[in-house]
């Protein structure tokens, strides 16, 4: 059965100069999934080596910290495994998983001790100390500057980049995710973008006023 | 096309671009024993969990009722102008709050998170009364300072100060003591 879930579930991990995998692009095929819905540990096992790394990337945008990913990803594929025989398939499996994933990060986020902590991270990151947090030595340039900007975002401002910019979700998805006003997303991802901007452009490429 | 909305699709693309997480997660094994020692520490402690949250709710409770009490009493006999030159007989070292317990309390206090890892809303609520009490009689503090109160009336301010302190430490010992149990 060489279709395209198929082949999702049983590629080897992908390695780390590819293109982020979006958790929504991974399919699982009716027969693995049929199976590990009653339990068949194999193709569970199968379901795990499909979205493993996509998920634990995802969380990894939203929180930044390593160990705090780990924690928030043992929860979520936890959860995933508990309710999989409630799965009707109506999304796919990657866009169910994918909700559970973010939900979970937004439950983490909305801590205010959680949101202190992380806030103080971003302090040291400014400061030098966590600079790599992100980053490792075989990304390309480019993508270390991003990763760097990305990082110095606030962690909601970075959520809402990357659920609208890399996930495709609406305005009105956001904030209902944050129970938050359309214009809570709208404002923070135009403050996010112009962080990014300010971040990776050159000084002398900045559009000016005055150019109008 | 617009620049701005040129730009908006480059940053947009260059995120989609991003490399994947070099990190790969641990491996499906090792998934299932996390998983397995979670739900057995679940399990394990679910009865003490039980035990300790009444416990904790009990104390709370007691707690945040003596000091609602106290801070009462010392309010209407404020307000009332219960003091009076000859209520004061102790002597200031006797009746001074030992400040450095009282540093020590809150230096305890500022090194905890600002809430346990598993809230639960009767402690919250003991917690953040007891918190709000003491700002309430901050704020009363800095007034009576700022009309250069009589030291006695400073003085009875601030053994309720000490007293709400103390109940809020140990409200938050106990619930320290049944968060590491769970």
């Amino acid at each position: 059965m060489p279709g395209r879930g198929w082949c999702a579930t049983f590629c080897p991990a992908r390695a780390s100069k590819h293109p982020v995998t979006r958790l929504v692009e991974i399919t699982v095929s009716h027969a693995v999934l049929a199976r590990a819905c009653a339990g068949d540990e194999q193709a569970q096992g199968a379901i795990y080596a499909a979205v493993a790394p996509a998920t634990l990337t995802l969380i990894r945008r939203f929180v930044g910290q390593r160990a705090v990913s780990e924690d928030l990803f043992q929860d979520t594929m936890m959860s995933f495994y508990q309710r999989l025989p409630q799965f009707r398939g109506e999304a796919p499996l990657g866009a169910w998983l994918r909700q559970i994933a973010i939900s979970r990060c937004l439950m983490y986020l909305r801590s205010p001790w959680k949101r202190l902590c992380l806030s103080l991270d971003l302090a040291d990151f400014r400061l030098g100390a966590a600079g790599t947090a992100l980053v490792t030595q075989d990304y390309r340039g480019e993508s270390i500057d991003l990763e760097r900007a990305l990082a110095a975002l606030a962690p909601t401002a970075r959520a809402v980049v990357w659920m609208y910019e890399v996930e495709g979700y609406t305005h009105q998805e956001i904030a209902r995710a944050f129970g938050r006003s359309v214009s809570f997303s709208k404002s923070q991802l135009a403050r996010a973008h112009l962080r990014l901007r300010a971040w990776f452009e050159p000084q002398g490429n900045r559009p000016s006023c005055t150019l109008i | 096309m617009h620049p701005d909305l040129d730009q908006q699709r480059s940053l947009a693309r260059r995120l989609r671009e991003l490399p994947d997480e070099a990190a790969q997660p641990y491996g499906w094994r090792e998934f299932q024993r996390r998983s397995g020692a979670r739900r057995r520490a679940g399990q394990g402690l679910a009865g003490g969990r039980a035990l300790a949250t009444a416990s904790v709710l009990a104390t709370a409770s007691v707690l945040a009722t003596a000091s609602v009490l106290a801070l009462g009493i010392i309010a209407v006999w404020t307000r009332l102008g219960g003091w009076s030159p000859h209520s004061a007989r102790l002597t200031p070292q006797a009746a001074q709050p030992p400040a450095g317990r009282t540093a020590a309390m809150e230096h305890w206090l500022a090194s905890l998170p600002s809430e346990p890892a598993v809230v639960h809303v009767g402690t919250r609520a003991a917690v953040t009364g007891l918190e709000d009490r003491i700002a309430q009689v901050d704020d009363l503090l800095s007034a009576e300072r700022l009309d250069e109160a009589h030291p006695a009336r400073l003085l009875a301010l601030q053994q309720a100060r000490t007293r709400l302190v103390g109940a809020l430490v140990q409200v938050r010992y106990a619930e320290t003591l049944a968060d590491e149990s769970r």
